[in-house]
């Protein structure tokens, strides 16, 4: 009798769970068409990133339900083929982590000696469909690109065991044995620009600000602010950082408006602010507009190096606070194809560089070789473990 | 064309008629001794609140920099308390006997001297720039002063203007995909064109087929939405040579930029503002000095009435409502001159802000132009209070500004009357 009612209770569970991934999908059908549009991939991104938790958790539900299929699952085999991207609805030319991802998934191809294809999603329900389609063809790996294609994702893995993945930003709460996740940790870095913003400040005054008040957003800030007391207290300096105070800050309260970016920067700079370090996708690129028109304030970019995807502006930019996904992809296409170990977690460092700080370009003449000196040194100690961002 | 003698008798338009009704303080009605019982309380509020918050803040004094690194301060909890008692007292006079003539100037005085102890509470033992507030807060305005007027002629000729954001989209679309294949300035102007043939539909369709204006007004913002959204993601991102435009600078007006405090207000800010400004006093003037103003008002009025004394009552809306939509998606385009390009729903609700500010500002150019604002300064503010450690969480400070609207138009909205053929269809004989 107990033991039926398990069995009751387990089918129940699985039935909630298939239910809930269900219901999923119907409600990201609806976030598609409102945001059909815009698609800034850092924005969705972040947004994603913030849901994240919940969705992770609809995810184990799904698996209770398929544990059976996953059971076949023979890890050790390593398939032959080509590496193969589904972007989500940003598409591969976005600018953004879509292409940055190809662009890795190219060059893997280039040294594993196979192919590199693409299949671009329209709409939330070509996930799916890809995803499928990739796995009809010889495919060694499916990378799949960002959040939004998380479901979509576990259930292909999880129906075709033999079938090796690795998904961009992404985790799940129960790893799947032939998904690898790509994620990075952004602390280090923004604590690097910190304190490289501290050394180049003329006004004492340096400026963050995020899209949303969400983790994903803040562990920039956060590590920014930290970078730039550590300065003060190596250098003995008094140097200020707006915009975030360790538990809330200034936000954008979205990751569209340019205009919000350009009024951000244009009050941060009548308190003085002549750094700032816009951690909220497009929006920065307000920031950036605004500094093109005001001498004298710089910028640093978040997620990719944007003195080369905003190089219209590029003389703003003081560096970048960079997510390499690129090298995420070469990573994961080395470690699945090349050695032929299927699944696990791959966290971007300081150390395995998938995090970094991008070249000063332009200011390269601007920052004093000294500080250049430090912030090497600062960075080798991150990486060693002398210096840690919380101190 | 007969100029109605009769039409000339309606005098100031129906906006004012709420004015020069509180002129007269000896006879007073009794919604007036409640209206001004209504305010005495909110004194009261207004003091407990001080009491309440503000004088327990954190203390200290407060700096307020101005520019050429100027600067005064004010001890915050001492602030507080005279703020607390002077509401406390003037509540007191406003219940027990009103405060007649003086009514709208204690009460701006009164409002001022609050905001300054909620400055000064938030800022106590800190300092942020008083010059850069104001500036900002001008040029947060900006878009919602040409969405406004756009509103406040369709209103005033009788259409409801329920799609000023879908304008003010179309606008800052159409301006950047112009403007990126030519400049700016002509980018400006087929934003005038675009958004003024928007405004063409809803007239056509309002007047013509008799749809309800409401419905109209909400399928053209729909329409605009999810078409920009459409082309921005399937053509703009994939070819950004369409999608940007460099941005306008300020202009320093030279010697006006000069004059302390104001100076770096009002003259060193972008043509929009100025533009801006210069239309709320031409429109202010067209509306009720000129005989096309009159005859818009009595369109938006008593059509009947007007097309009996010979004014073509569908004509002037059809031409009125193409003026509006030209103006508002001149608004449209200052996202473009702003940051240079465009992206999917830039303008963010604006233009329904725009919306409550012709409310506020009951149908008027100059109330209008204060209530936009009274928005921008709540922007502005929200911001600068979010570089503060305030206690104020930053969620709600990118609510407040909506959240000041939504509490003036429901205090402002009460007892101002519309024009009376708002909404309503007119067949002409």
């Amino acid at each position: 009798m107990k033991k039926s009612s398990k069995v009751l209770a387990v089918g129940m569970v699985a039935a909630l769970g298939l239910a809930a991934c269900g219901s999923d999908d119907d409600g990201g059908d609806e976030t598609e068409t409102t945001e059909a549009a815009g698609e800034e991939t850092e924005s969705t991104e972040a947004m994603e990133e913030e849901t994240e938790s919940t969705e992770a958790m609809e995810d184990e539900g799904e698996e209770a339900a398929t544990t059976e299929a996953a059971e076949g699952d023979e890890s050790g085999e390593t398939a032959s083929g080509d590496i193969c991207e589904v972007t989500d609805v940003g598409g591969v030319d976005d600018k953004g982590f879509n292409q940055i991802a190809f662009e890795g998934a190219q060059q893997a191809a280039a040294d594993l000696g196979v192919e590199a294809k693409v299949l671009e999603s329209a709409s939330d329900a070509d996930y799916a469909t890809n995803i499928q389609s990739f796995i009809e063809q010889d495919c060694a790996l499916i990378v799949t690109v960002g959040f939004l294609l998380g479901d979509a994702t576990a259930e292909a893995a999880t129906n075709n065991p033999d079938q090796q993945f690795a998904i961009i930003d992404f985790g799940y709460e129960e790893p799947l044995d032939n998904v690898l996740t790509l994620n990075f940790s952004m602390a280090e870095p923004s604590f690097v620009a910190g304190y490289l913003a501290a050394g180049m400040t003329e006004t004492g005054t340096v400026a963050t600000y995020g899209g949303i008040n969400i983790p994903p957003v803040t562990v920039f800030m956060d590590g920014f602010v930290k970078g730039v007391e550590y300065y003060n207290t190596e250098k003995g300096t008094d140097v200020t950082a707006l915009g975030w105070d360790g538990s809330d800050g200034t936000f954008a309260g979205n990751f569209e408006n340019l205009d919000d970016g350009k009024n951000i920067a244009s009050s941060f700079a009548d308190e003085g602010a002549d750094v700032i370090f816009p951690v909220a996708g497009p929006v920065g690129l307000g920031s950036s507009a605004y500094a093109a028109e005001n001498e004298g304030i710089r910028i640093i970019g978040v997620d990719s190096d944007l003195v080369e995807s905003n190089s219209s502006e590029s003389q703003v930019y003081l560096t970048s606070v960079l997510k390499k996904i690129d090298e995420a992809v070469i990573a994961a296409a080395n470690q699945v194809i090349g050695e032929g170990t299927p699944g696990g977690e791959y966290l971007g460092t300081l150390e395995n560089e998938g995090t970094g700080l991008a070249p000063y370009h332009e200011q390269e003449g601007d920052v004093p070789d000294e500080l250049k000196t430090e912030v090497e040194d600062l960075i080798a100690a991150l990486i060693a473990g002398d210096v840690t961002v919380d101190g | 064309m007969s100029e109605g003698i009769g039409l000339k008798n309606t005098g100031h338009g129906p906006g004012t008629d709420a004015y020069l009704g509180m002129v007269d303080s000896v006879t007073r009605t009794p919604d007036e001794i409640k209206r001004s019982r209504n305010l005495g309380i909110a004194y009261l509020i207004g003091a407990v609140i001080t009491v309440a918050v503000f004088v327990q803040g954190t203390g200290g004094t407060a700096t307020f920099n101005l520019d050429n690194d100027a600067s005064f301060g004010i001890g915050a909890i001492p602030l507080a308390w005279i703020c607390a008692v002077s509401l406390a007292v003037l509540g007191g006079v406003q219940i027990s006997r009103g405060t007649a003539n003086f009514q709208s100037a204690l009460l701006g005085v009164a409002a001022v001297l609050f905001i300054f102890t909620l400055m000064a509470w938030a800022a106590a033992g800190q300092s942020f720039s008083l010059t850069g507030t104001l500036h900002d807060a001008l040029k947060a305005s900006t878009p919602l002063v040409f969405g406004a007027l756009g509103g406040i002629l369709c209103e005033r000729s009788g259409i409801i203007n329920i799609a000023i954001e879908g304008f003010l989209l179309a606008g800052a679309f159409t301006s950047a995909v112009v403007g990126s294949v030519t400049n700016l300035w002509i980018g400006m102007i087929a934003a005038m064109i675009v958004s003024s043939l928007l405004a063409l539909l809803l007239a056509w369709l309002a007047i013509r087929f008799l749809v309800d204006q409401v419905i109209v007004g909400f399928a053209i913002n729909f329409f605009v939405l999810g078409l920009t959204s459409f082309v921005d993601a399937r053509v703009l991102t994939s070819n950004p040579e369409y999608n940007g435009v460099p941005t306008l600078a300020e202009w320093k007006i030279p010697l006006l930029s000069d004059i302390p405090i104001i100076g770096p207000v009002l003259f060193e800010q972008t043509i929009y503002v100025y533009l801006g400004l210069a239309l709320v006093a031409l429109v202010t003037w067209a509306l009720f000095s000129t005989k096309w103003g009159l005859q818009t008002r009595a369109v938006g009025e008593h059509p009947k009435a007007a097309g009996t004394l010979g004014v073509n009552v569908l004509r002037r809306r059809y031409v009125n409502l193409a003026v509006a939509g030209a103006i508002t998606g001149f608004g449209g385009s200052w996202w473009t001159a702003d940051v240079g390009r465009f992206n999917e729903n830039i303008t963010n609700g604006r233009g329904f802000i725009a919306l409550a500010v012709v409310l506020v500002g009951r149908h008027h150019p100059v109330g209008a132009l204060c209530a936009a604002l009274l928005f921008g300064f709540s922007d502005a503010l929200a911001l600068k209070f979010s570089f503060l450690s305030t206690s104020i969480p930053s969620e709600f400070l990118e609510l407040a500004p909506f959240l000041v609207t939504l509490i003036v138009v429901a205090s402002v909205g009460r007892g101002h009357r519309v024009p009376a053929a708002l909404g309503q269809p007119y067949e002409q004989q």
